[in-house]
């Protein structure tokens, strides 16, 4: 009550005195250093105002953290606020349809900036070097910088480009909005704004890079603009385009541009001028493909990577969440159906990051020499064995992190008990990736085959299995605790090789608390108590799926109507703590003043239903 | 049976209430389960929960959500517990899982058979034989958010307990009403005060009221 009062007041003071400063939108105004490159890798659109907008969602955290609003600034709508988004973002292209066929516009209500639509590497465009596809449906807003760094906006549903595929396949400019094409028409559906929200949301809070969402407009129609924001919203697409196209000059343009904004943001701080910044470049890539895919594969992220570089950010953040998922299991034989083609599995995004970097390789080889070597010659290169190396480091790190222990420990662990951690692993790897009997089927949007056990279940139970009973529990239990509800009894028939494997669990995972024990000269239930309190939050029983986040966002656009803004903004924040899975930063969700509402009591009963699921 | 109410606060606040608890039980470490009213941010209460145990040498605990599907090797080692206690939260919440999860009938018969059942504010009214006290005053009263229409509790003692009493008049008024239609007492704990119950005996810590047929006072 106190907070809602606070707010009112908050609001009332804002509409009558003009307490806040909104002056930094106007940095966004369609300039960005990206046009300085020279390299052809954007289609310039003038934009107009686009009329019947309203504010269907703001992330007031994302704007403090831009230093777009003021710290202090309440998480309400005021009206200064509500006003400049509109006229910021709220905008269309005049494309090239719009100029051919002479489509009226008042002058007044064109905007005075430019926009970029970039080009990028798409596999699903005719034109596999991508000197025609890329932004089909968004434009950059521009690049807002201050001293918190520089960070790339970018709106999606602005209208319909000459880069998107619809344009080249059917060799014609489309009319923003034509009903006749669906993708293709420039325009983005209300529900894909809000689940990307909540999803990108969730997966920031837990450590995982990712576009973020800055705005949602809603329009007549449940139509939307999604703004999002990164510090770099730079895909290895952009890069492989003057690749594929032998364009050396462009290729090497994009490439300083973005080690440039690396550096400027502050990411790589020990980054060498000349052209040794260019074997830094590739050493750092391939660190963040190979922790990337490590921790998609452990946090069972579905991301459909693919060798033209699209779907995922140069500094491993995700994008673009259409066909983007989280498991509830690991279930390893999913792949999503893109009518031509079936996507990757889980297991095999490794592979595809892999050769993301064996194309970084190729990139920076081709920069230093001017010659373009084959791809094949890359596949020994020292960055794929660099590449196996931190993956399997990250893995192991990934795994004791999820048992529960705290970084020192972690660090003790992987630099004194290797080969255990490693023993560890794979064991744990043989329950995480045992299938069903049942064999592949086909779901909403694919193909899958089932996964068994649930290991947050094992891990989250265990310790205090261990705490009460100071000893190993029995085979059966084991299995019971894990067991999903995948997992028929004909799952489950006499296995002996499978019985071992669960006492060697136990073993090695006892062996590790005793390990950490020893060095920490604690008694080990002492420990065991810690991983008991901090796996209870690592593996919470609760955790959102992809399939839960589309249940979610048809329950959140039921009620849309009735929610206001700030409604809005405090179900996310009450959604995005209740699935904070670090127990180092969780707080209680008092410290949120917010109300349990019918809607969130509706979303964790989503999240729960289908926690095991796609 | 042997049974403690908190009246409800931090665990800080309930310090004689817990320490009378683990005496109950009669062992120097006991085991002591801790079930959340809700699950939803209840990891976080049982990491106080177990950080202020800890203080009095407890060094067992084991965390037990009723509101979700839990496998039968926990739950047989919930029922082992020296001491089960039972959180605070939305009592009707709490009621309906116990029941449907049926936890609701095994403790009633763990208290019977001598374990230890404590109970803060939600977990305390569960205990007993009806949680009306969950539904007044208006002015500070759980929602029935999940629409329960059964409000029988364990029915483990014979009076009603009201958490979180302030000593003022609106409450009283409002608990004086709420006497009238009760045949037994309605005991009334501010935080960190409380009932214990120790076979035929009852015992109060802190500021307890009693309001019974109209009137009230004070217990000690």
């Amino acid at each position: 009550m106190i907070y809602r009062m606070t707010q009112l007041k908050l609001r009332r003071a804002s509409q009558s005195d003009g307490l806040y400063d909104y002056s930094q939108f106007n940095k966004i105004d369609g300039e960005h250093p990206l046009r300085e490159t020279n390299c052809d890798c954007f289609v310039d659109y003038r934009a107009r105002h686009r009329k019947g907008a309203k504010i269907a969602a703001f992330n007031f955290g994302l704007a403090r953290d831009m230093g777009l609003i003021a710290e202090d600034h309440p998480n309400v709508l005021t009206p200064e606020l509500e006003k400049i988004l509109l006229d910021k973002f709220s905008l269309v292209i005049i494309n090239e349809y719009d100029i051919l066929n002479k489509v009226h516009i008042d002058e007044s209500e064109i905007l005075p900036g430019k926009y970029m639509a970039t080009k990028y590497l798409q596999l699903q465009h005719p034109n596999k070097q991508g000197k025609t596809s890329g932004d089909g449906r968004s434009i950059w807003n521009g690049c807002f910088k201050n001293r918190k760094g520089h960070w790339d906006v970018s709106s999606r549903g602005t209208g319909a480009t000459r880069l998107s595929p619809a344009t080249s396949i059917h060799n014609k400019f489309w009319k923003t909005g034509d009903p006749n094409i669906s993708y293709g028409c420039g325009y983005c559906e209300l529900d894909e704004g809000i689940s990307t929200l909540f999803f990108s949301e969730v997966l920031h809070k837990n450590g995982l890079p990712t576009e973020r969402v800055l705005l949602v407009l809603e329009y007549p129609k449940k139509i939307s603009i999604v703004v999002r924001a990164h510090q770099n919203l730079i895909r290895p697409s952009h890069l492989f385009s003057h690749l594929k196209q032998g364009n050396v000059h462009a290729l090497k343009s994009m490439l300083d541009y973005y080690i440039e904004r690396q550096v400027l943001n502050k990411v790589w701080k020990d980054c060498p001028k000349g052209k040794n910044k260019y074997k830094y470049f590739l050493t750092k890539q391939t660190e963040i493909f190979a922790k990337m895919a490590a921790n998609f594969e452990d946090e069972y992220i579905f991301c459909w990577l693919d060798w033209d570089g699209d779907n995922i950010l140069m500094d491993g953040g995700i994008i673009d969440y259409g066909s983007v998922r989280q498991f509830g299991l690991f279930h390893a034989e999913y792949r999503y159906d893109d009518v031509q083609r079936y996507s990757t599995t889980i297991v095999e995004q490794k592979h595809k990051a892999k050769y993301i970097v064996q194309t970084f390789a190729q990139i920076v080889e081709f920069i230093q020499t001017g010659k373009k070597k084959n791809i094949k010659l890359f596949s020994e290169h020292w960055s794929q064995q660099h590449f196996d190396l931190i993956f399997q480091n990250v893995k192991d790190r990934n795994l004791v992190k999820k048992i529960g222990f705290k970084d020192q420990d972690i660090d003790f662990l992987l630099k004194n008990k290797k080969s255990l951690v490693k023993e560890f692993r794979k064991t744990f790897t043989y329950f995480e990736r045992m299938r069903s009997k049942r064999e592949v089927y086909q779901v909403a949007d694919g193909i899958t085959r089932d996964a068994l056990f649930c290991m947050r279940d094992i891990l989250r139970e265990l310790p205090q299995m261990y705490l009460l009973r100071d000893n190993v529990i029995e085979r059966k239990e084991f299995i019971d605790i894990m067991r999903s509800s995948y997992c028929k009894d004909k799952d489950l028939q006499q296995n002996h090789y499978r019985d071992r494997m669960v006492d060697q669990f136990q073993q090695q995972y006892l062996a590790i608390i005793q390990a950490v024990a020893r060095k920490r000269k604690m008694r080990k239930f002492e420990v065991v108590l810690e991983l008991t309190m901090r796996a209870s939050i690592i593996n919470k029983f609760d955790r959102v799926t992809g399939d839960s986040i589309t249940l979610i966002t048809d329950r959140i656009l039921r009620d849309f109507k009735k929610l206001d803004n700030d409604e809005i903004y405090r179900i996310l924040m009450d959604f995005v703590e209740y699935q904070n899975h670090n127990p180092d930063t969780k707080i209680h969700m008092d410290e949120l003043h917010v109300k349990k509402s019918p809607i969130i009591r509706s979303m964790i009963s989503i999240v729960r239903e289908n926690r095991e699921g796609l | 049976m042997k049974l403690v109410f908190h009246g409800g606060g931090y665990d800080r606040d309930n310090r004689e209430l817990n320490l009378k608890a683990i005496e109950l039980s009669g062992e120097k470490k006991p085991v002591i389960a801790y079930i959340p009213a809700q699950s939803y941010d209840s990891e976080v209460d049982f990491r106080d929960f177990v950080k202020e145990h800890q203080k009095y040498g407890l060094r067992q605990f084991l965390y037990f959500p009723i509101d979700y599907p839990f496998d039968n090797t926990l739950k047989r080692e919930l029922l082992k517990a020296d001491i089960i206690h039972l959180s605070g939260g939305n009592t009707f919440h709490f009621l309906k899982y116990l029941k449907e999860h049926k936890v609701f009938n095994d403790l009633k018969n763990f208290a019977k058979k001598g374990g230890i059942l404590t109970g803060l504010s939600a977990g305390a009214i569960v205990m007993t034989p009806r949680i009306s006290a969950a539904t007044y005053p208006d002015f500070d009263c759980d929602e029935n958010e999940v629409g329960l229409l059964n409000f029988t509790g364990m029915g483990l003692v014979k009076f009603e307990f009201f958490p979180h009493y302030s000593n003022s008049r609106r409450y009283d008024d409002e608990l004086k009403k709420q006497s009238l239609k009760l045949k037994y007492p309605l005991y009334a704990a501010p935080d960190g005060a409380g009932v214990i119950v120790e076979e035929d005996k009852i015992k109060f810590v802190g500021k307890v009221a009693c309001f019974f047929q109209g009137k009230k006072m004070f217990m000690n």
